[in-house]
């Protein structure tokens, strides 16, 4: 990374980080949207616990404060790489099992499958702005490995899974780009992804 | 032998005098004051529903000799009823505090145990030496789907009770009101209050964590709020105000992403900016002025004392 943070290399990560901020903030709405609605045609109970899926992405982190620019990033990254996958599987099995019975449905995860795959490139550029090394695309184009044939309740239960660790991943990933747009207190200007905690 | 005897209100009491016989002569004092014999069985002291009035010590005297031979100190009171419980997140997210209270009062001394829980991770929560009803836990974890399980368990000589809350993360979060609220008039805008606040203290980071504001302004001489949702920055400038009138004003705040409203700020008041009346010019003014030229200078019936509008906040 650049010894010292060119000033519009800095405005040009701010905009990002605040473009970044509002598409998640949307994306964080739709999820909880369709999570309603996905509880609902479903069937499941909102208050059900969900053990930890395999496969997705769990938001929660330890010490997130002491975490490096680079460190949110790409962890970001790799999270909605994976809910990519997740969300193109979920629609699958929708179709599979509901056919057009309910479009509804299937038209909201194609909706917030498309925001999740603009925020993952939305994150890359960020990380092309730090000239970072993005990680291949080919090692994680397939995602998770397919899960084992799950039952028609299973499925649900990780898609429930799924939507909810995806909308506290948007609530961390408004977070982050928040942190990344801090700006240093010595320069006034937007860390490099290195230093900012 | 002295020692605390714990009994609820409505027991009946029977107290044995020692290792006296029943029908050994004795005294019984309740602080120091005989009591009627009436109310011994023999040797043994009977007590019918009793209330908190006979708490006290109660000693027994051997007949002839007045030995002391026993001493005990009634304490009557009731178990604990279930505990009010309530935990919070007012500097998220550096962690959250719970504190308790028992809703009615048990006259004995209780003990409060808390455990806290999240997922299969035990907590600690460190109590506060003030006040004693209130704990603090740090999150380990952020953006956790995985929900906190708190219980609330009460003990004290004659029973025991225990409460439970779950929750999740985001659920209690909820800061302290705005500090610093101040309003004022803007001159020659009679329809204008300038209001500002600061972030509550006990809010660690509002860069990464930012607050929206709910500011709510009336007229003294109404009843009905006005509101405006504000979602970043701490100033506002009311432009609606009703000439003249003094405003009462209020600030709330809230996480930008999650929780619940916090409370009211402290109210400040403040009137909008008047124009200073003009001088009449009248007939009886100017002989009046005129008279009375030789005099110490006075005010002009029309000067208004106070400042055209005060500065207020708190």
């Amino acid at each position: 990374m650049a010894a010292a943070d060119s000033p519009s290399a800095a405005l040009r990560r701010r905009d990002l980080c605040s473009r970044g901020i509002r598409l998640a903030g949307k994306m964080r709405a739709d999820v909880i949207d369709l999570l309603d609605a996905y509880v609902e045609q479903q069937g499941l109970d909102a208050s059900a616990s969900v053990a930890a899926v395999e496969g997705v992405p769990l938001a929660a982190v330890e010490r997130w404060d002491e975490q490096t620019g680079t460190q949110r990033l790409l962890e970001n990254l790799a999270a909605y790489r994976a809910f990519r996958a997740l969300l193109a599987q979920m629609l699958e099995e929708q179709r599979e099992q509901l056919g057009e019975a309910d479009a509804g449905l299937g038209r909201a995860l194609a909706a917030v499958l498309l925001q999740v795959s603009a925020f993952a490139y939305h994150l890359e550029e960020l990380l092309r702005l730090e000239s970072r090394g993005i990680p291949g695309e080919e090692e994680e184009e397939d995602g998770p490995p397919p899960p084992p044939r799950l039952s028609l309740f299973e499925q649900k239960l990780r898609g429930l899974g799924v939507l909810r660790e995806l909308a506290q991943w948007a609530l961390r990933s408004v977070r982050d780009l928040r942190q990344l747009a801090k700006p240093s207190p010595a320069t006034g200007v937007a860390p490099g992804l290195v230093e900012s905690p | 032998e002295s020692h605390i005897q714990y009994e609820r209100v409505g027991a009946d009491v029977t107290m044995k005098c020692g290792s006296m016989d029943w029908d050994a002569a004795v005294t019984w004092t309740a602080n120091g004051t005989d009591i009627n014999e009436s109310r011994l069985n023999g040797s043994y002291l009977i007590l019918k529903n009793v209330d908190l009035s006979q708490s006290g010590q109660y000693s027994c005297y051997e007949g002839s000799s007045w030995h002391l031979k026993y001493q005990t100190y009634l304490r009557v009171g009731t178990p604990p009823t279930e505990p009010v419980l309530m935990c919070r997140s007012n500097n998220y997210p550096k962690g959250f505090y719970c504190s308790w209270h028992l809703p009615t009062p048990t006259y004995i001394p209780n003990s409060f145990n808390i455990s806290v829980i999240h997922g299969t991770k035990d907590m600690v929560c460190e109590k506060d030496a003030i006040p004693k009803n209130r704990c603090h836990i740090r999150y380990l974890q952020l953006f956790s789907t995985v929900k906190y399980k708190v219980t609330l368990t009460v003990t004290n000589a004659l029973g025991k009770n225990f409460t439970t809350l779950t929750f999740d993360e985001f659920a209690i979060v909820k800061p302290d009101p705005p500090e610093s609220v101040m309003a004022k008039p803007v001159p020659n805008n009679p329809r204008r209050l300038e209001v500002s606040w600061q972030n509550p203290s006990s809010w660690p980071d509002p860069e990464s964590f930012p607050l929206k504001f709910f500011l709510r302004y009336r007229p003294l001489i109404l009843d009905q709020w006005q509101h405006v949702e504000l979602s970043d920055g701490t100033s506002h400038t009311i432009t609606d105000a009703y000439a003249g009138k003094e405003y009462i004003i209020q600030v709330a705040a809230k996480d930008n992403d999650i929780g619940t409203w916090s409370d009211w700020s402290v109210a400040v008041h403040a009137t909008p900016w008047t124009e200073e009346p003009k001088h009449l010019t009248t007939e009886a003014q100017i002989t009046e002025t005129t008279s009375a030229s030789t005099s110490s200078f006075m005010a002009p019936p029309t000067t208004k004392i106070c400042d055209k509008g005060a500065v207020v906040g708190s």
